[in-house]
C-alpha cells in the first residue's frame, strides 16, 4: 500500500514539472511584407504592321474609289492587368495620303475605318474615324467597359469598315494610318 | 575559595574536613561538568538549496523583413510574376537563450499573402506566395514550408545564447502566374521551448 502511495506521488508531480518548463518558453515572430506593384502589359501584336495594299477599284463603274477592303484583325496575346478596374482605350487615325497638299473637288485623301477592340471586359472598345475628305480630324478615340478583375487574356483588334467621304476617288499615294490601343486603369487613383 | 583550603596548615577539625570535601565535592563536580566543553565540538549544519527553471526567452523581440516589390520587371513574359530573387535568401537575426539541455526550436512559416485583394485569384494569377523558413541557432536548424499549415519539427538546440538567423528560400507561387497587384503580408514565428532538463535539483 505504501508502494502505491509513492507511485502516486511520482505520477503526480511529473505533470507539474513539464508545466513549469513549459512556461519558460519563449515566441518571436518576424513579419514579412511586400508590394506588388499595379501594372498591365499588352503582348506582342501578331503583326506590327498592317499592309491593306492595292485600296481603289482599278477598272469598272467605281475605278478610282475605294474598293471593298477585308477585315483586317491582329491578336495580342496574353496581355494583362494584375488588378482591377481597367479598361481598354483604342486610338486611331484614318489613313491619310502622303501628299498633303489641297485635294481637288471630287477626290479624297482619307481613308476612315473601324478599329474593334474585344475580349477584355463587357463592352467593347470601338471607334470609327471620321476624317474629311482633306484629311482633317482624322484622329477618333473611345474606351471600352470596365473589366472587375485582374485578367489576362489574348486582345483582338479589328480592323474594318474602310470607307472614303463621300465615296469620293482617292488620289494617288501611299496612305497610313495607325491604331494605339491602351490598357490601364478605368479611372486615375485618387490624387493624380 | 579553592585557593583559601590549600593555604590552611596543619590538622583540620570535623567541620572543616567536612568544608574541605564538600570544596572538594565541588571542585570535583565542577570539573565533572566543565570538561566536555573544552574536549569536544558539535556541528549545526543550514543546508541551502534553489533551483533554476528551464527557461528560454528572445531578447532582441522584435524583427521585420520588408521585401519591396515582388514582381519581375519588363514586358516579356515573365513580368508580373514572382521575382524569386527578391524573396529568397532574405534573412533577420533574433537573439535570444535557452538555459536547459533538453531546449528545442521549431519554426511556422505563413505565406505572403495579398491583403488588398482577397477574392479567389482569376485564372493566370496568384495571390499567395509560398516559401520556406530556416531558423538557425546553436548550430542546429529548423524549417518549414508555408504550403502545409502548421510548424515544422523541432530540433534540439539544448544552451545556448546568440543568435537566432531566419532565411527565407524556395519562394513560389501555387500555381505560377501573375502577382495580383497590391501588399502582401506573411510573417514567420520561431519558437523555443526549454521542455525539460534532466538531473535538475528538487524543489
Amino acid at each position: 500500500m505504501m508502494r502505491h502511495f509513492a507511485l502516486l506521488a511520482v505520477l503526480a508531480a511529473a505533470p507539474i514539472g513539464v508545466a513549469n518548463a513549459q512556461d519558460g518558453s519563449d515566441q518571436e515572430t518576424v513579419p514579412i511584407s511586400g508590394t506588388v506593384a499595379g501594372i498591365c502589359v499588352l503582348g506582342p501584336p501578331s503583326q506590327t504592321a498592317v499592309d491593306l495594299g492595292q485600296m481603289i477599284n482599278m477598272s469598272g463603274p467605281d475605278a478610282g474609289r475605294i474598293a471593298p477592303l477585308a477585315a483586317q484583325e491582329v491578336t495580342l496575346p496574353d496581355s494583362f492587368c494584375n488588378f482591377a478596374g481597367t479598361h481598354i482605350s483604342v486610338s486611331a487615325d484614318a489613313l491619310l495620303a502622303d501628299d498633303s497638299t489641297t485635294v481637288q473637288p471630287g477626290f479624297a485623301r482619307a481613308v476612315n475605318f473601324t478599329s474593334t477592340v474585344t475580349n477584355w471586359a463587357t463592352g467593347d472598345a470601338t471607334v470609327t474615324t471620321a476624317a474629311t475628305a482633306g484629311g482633317a480630324m482624322p484622329t477618333a478615340e473611345a474606351s471600352g467597359g470596365t473589366q472587375p478583375l485582374p485578367r489576362i487574356a489574348d486582345l483582338e483588334l479589328t480592323l474594318n469598315n474602310f470607307t472614303v467621304p463621300s465615296n469620293l476617288r482617292l488620289v494617288a499615294g501611299a496612305y497610313a494610318g495607325s491604331v494605339t490601343i491602351t490598357l490601364g486603369p478605368a479611372a486615375a487613383p485618387e490624387g493624380n | 575559595m579553592i585557593g583559601a583550603a590549600r593555604r590552611r596548615p596543619g590538622k583540620l577539625n570535623w567541620s572543616e574536613q567536612m568544608m574541605k570535601r564538600s570544596m572538594i565535592l565541588a571542585v570535583l563536580a565542577a570539573s565533572a561538568t566543565a570538561t566536555p566543553a573544552f574536549s569536544q565540538s558539535v556541528d549545526g549544519t543550514v543546508d541551502i538549496t534553489g533551483s533554476v527553471a528551464d527557461r528560454c526567452l528572445f531578447t532582441t523581440p522584435s524583427a521585420t523583413l520588408p521585401l519591396g516589390e515582388l514582381a519581375r520587371s519588363g514586358t516579356d513574359t515573365n513580368a508580373g510574376r514572382l521575382d524569386e530573387s527578391k524573396v529568397d535568401g532574405e534573412s533577420r537575426t533574433l537573439v535570444g537563450w535557452c538555459n536547459g539541455t533538453a531546449a528545442t526550436m521549431s519554426v511556422e512559416a505563413f505565406a505572403l499573402t495579398n491583403s488588398d485583394f482577397t477574392s479567389p485569384a482569376p485564372n493566370g494569377f496568384d495571390r499567395v506566395i509560398n516559401f520556406t523558413a530556416t531558423a538557425d541557432a546553436n548550430s542546429e536548424s529548423a524549417t518549414d514550408t508555408s504550403v502545409t499549415a502548421g510548424a515544422g519539427s523541432a530540433v534540439n538546440v539544448g544552451l545556448f545564447t546568440g543568435n537566432v538567423v531566419v532565411t527565407l528560400s524556395e519562394s513560389a507561387t501555387p500555381g505560377g502566374g501573375l502577382l495580383v497587384a497590391g501588399d502582401y503580408d506573411g510573417q514567420v514565428v520561431v519558437t523555443l521551448t526549454p521542455n525539460v532538463s534532466f538531473n535538475q535539483p528538487a524543489a
